[in-house]
């Protein structure tokens, strides 16, 4: 391990000259201007509203979905773990007395917030149940007033995933 | 005998070239830089359905700094001073524009005529007095404005356009030199003859080095990037203008675009041969009206086609059917053929009709305004290319380029310049 030496450049005459590495680089930008003006449609910009993303994986965290058992019905068990590690506060559970024999507890209601929602992803790292996941693939939200944005258990349940595993994997 | 038909067309066609090109410009600005970063930049703001390739951007965004709130900072002391800031910088490069001469003399029915907003003998330098002036609006700009950042952006331009005006104004005394007159007319006419018999005696063939030094001096003139330090938004927010909003700024904005037309005008007259074509001086024009129609004839043909062709290949999004897209390419390939139809059928019209002197005298001037126009857009588009392959100088290397290499460049030029033309 000796001292390496960097060697510094701007030293020769061409390079104090400036002009022409002014001229490699105009022709560098000039050759993409003439390529992509020859060919626009090539420019691999996303048109979006006509053209959908193609990148979403199913780690992208999109809108939130509730899971279901294999028997087809909910897989939560309102333990409030999602709520709790909810940083903004955004889910609102509801729990109540599960009648069908499948468990103990359900959730009521289930709301999610989805304006104050940073989409941390937390609530489906706290779920023991997999019940809530978010990979719904939505990653975009329309609507007119406030409470549209608030969804609601029946609507969880009915958004389905995006990239199979339909049902909750916990037991 | 003097009539008015020349200044009435200089004054649309400086307009046009002002403040008519301010929305193209910009259009260009932002279209170029994004086909230069492999991007698509703005195309989706439409009237109708109809974009035009974006351009309907530039004028949504310039009604939207017309509507905007007047707003004025509560701390600026001296408010007429602030008012008058953009004013002087936007009259001044709109003013730079009335000593270009656009095309030869017109010969109309009452006699020659001038295609030049004010045919003075002051020529060049009305250029470098109003270019200096329009500093000051910058400078006081900065200081009315009583922000530090404002203040700092309007030093910095100022302590560049002393740096700069001064090689600028020596590559000026050298083309002076060459030329012989201060008259840009008269700079014109010599640049529409032959050096050696072969070359067009442009101001960049015989003079390359005062040309650079031009050119160079010019972007610094118009604050153009690499030289933009004075609004330095990495540094100094916004520079002078930070302070201004709604139509203040848009005076800003647009006297920079302006002021960028109007240099690439004075860099065509001085360095490019005016409105010559090359190889192909006024008198020529004058004698054969008829050859230069059918030459224009037949060049129409390939370029309108190709431009449809062009159009309707790239006005689409590859894999996706969009009606809105696919209704205006079928709009505008009627319009483009119409236009091409009509075109040549007047051509042939004029073609067959008698060819009098006044209307040779026409097509001629015609031929030239478009040929400086044509050349002034390409001087626009090296700016505009040039702002997006050079990153900003630093503030020092802004003042050695100056002093240091353009500066003794300059002078040395003029020297040798002024020995030769002694000598031989």
């Amino acid at each position: 391990m000796g001292i390496k030496i960097v060697k510094r450049h701007g030293d020769t005459l061409m390079e104090k000259l400036y002009l022409p590495a002014i001229a490699a680089g105009m022709a560098t930008t000039f050759k993409h201007f003439s390529k992509n003006i020859s060919n626009p449609t090539q420019i691999p910009t996303t048109q979006y509203p006509h053209q959908q993303p193609s990148d979403i994986t199913d780690r992208y965290r999109g809108q939130h979905r509730l899971t279901k058992r294999a028997d087809d019905t909910i897989a939560c068990v309102a333990c409030f773990m999602c709520a709790t590690a909810c940083p903004a506060n955004c889910i609102f559970i509801e729990a109540t007395e599960r009648e069908d024999g499948v468990d103990e507890k359900m959730p009521k209601k289930f709301n999610i917030d989805l304006l104050e929602c940073i989409y941390c992803g937390y609530c489906v790292e706290a779920c023991p149940c997999d019940a809530i996941r978010m990979d719904s693939g939505i990653f975009s939200l329309i609507g007119k007033n406030r409470e549209d944005f608030v969804i609601t258990k029946e609507k969880l349940l009915a958004t389905p995933g995006a990239f199979g595993k339909e049902n909750s994997r916990a037991r | 005998m003097f009539s008015v038909e020349g200044t009435i067309i200089a004054l649309v066609i400086t307009s046009l070239l002002s403040l008519g090109s301010v929305p193209i410009l910009v259009w260009m600005e932002r279209r170029v830089a994004a086909f230069i970063q492999d991007r698509l930049g703005p195309n989706r703001s439409n009237i109708f359905g109809f974009r035009i390739g974006g351009i309907v951007q530039s004028f949504a965004d310039m009604l939207k700094l017309i509507v905007k709130e007047e707003f004025y900072p509560k701390h600026i002391k001296f408010k007429f001073y602030y008012m008058l800031a953009p004013a002087i910088v936007f009259g001044a490069s709109y003013l730079t524009f009335a000593v270009i001469p656009f095309s030869n003399t017109l010969l109309t029915d009452k006699g020659l005529s001038v295609v030049q907003l004010l045919p003075i003998e002051l020529g060049v330098l009305w250029f470098i007095a109003l270019a200096g002036l329009s500093v000051y609006g910058i400078i006081l700009a900065g200081w009315s404005s009583h922000n530090k950042y404002g203040l700092l952006g309007s030093l910095r331009a100022t302590s560049q356009i002393i740096s700069y005006e001064v090689s600028m104004g020596l590559a000026i005394v050298s083309m002076l030199l060459t030329y012989g007159t201060i008259y840009l007319n008269g700079m014109v006419d010599f640049q529409g003859e032959l050096l050696w018999g072969f070359l067009p005696a442009w101001g960049i063939i015989m003079q390359p080095i005062a040309g650079i030094i031009f050119i160079i001096t010019a972007f610094a003139e118009t604050n153009r990037a690499p030289f933009d330090v004075a609004e330095g938004e990495s540094e100094i927010v916004a520079g002078y203008h930070t302070e201004y909003s709604a139509m203040k700024f848009a005076l800003f904005f647009m006297g920079e675009y302006v002021a960028m037309a109007a240099s690439s005008a004075l860099i065509v007259t001085m360095f490019f041969g005016g409105y010559h074509l090359p190889w192909l001086d006024s008198p020529t024009l004058y004698d054969n009206p008829k050859i230069v129609l059918s030459v224009i004839g037949v060049v129409l043909i390939p370029l309108i086609v190709g431009m449809i062709y062009w159009m309707r290949r790239s006005n689409k999004i590859s894999g996706v059917n969009e009606p809105q897209r696919a209704r205006e390419t079928k709009i505008l390939t009627i319009l483009l053929a119409i236009i091409l139809i009509g075109s040549e059928l007047g051509i042939l019209a004029l073609l067959n009709a008698e060819m009098t002197n006044q209307i040779a005298s026409y097509i001629a001037t015609a031929v030239q305004i478009l040929t400086f126009v044509i050349k002034v857009f390409m001087m626009n588009f090296v700016f505009i290319w040039v702002r997006w392959t050079l990153p900003r100088f630093r503030y020092d290397q802004i003042q050695t380029l100056g002093w240091n290499i353009l500066l003794p460049l300059a002078i040395a030029n003029v020297i040798i310049t002024a020995i030769v033309i002694v000598v031989f």
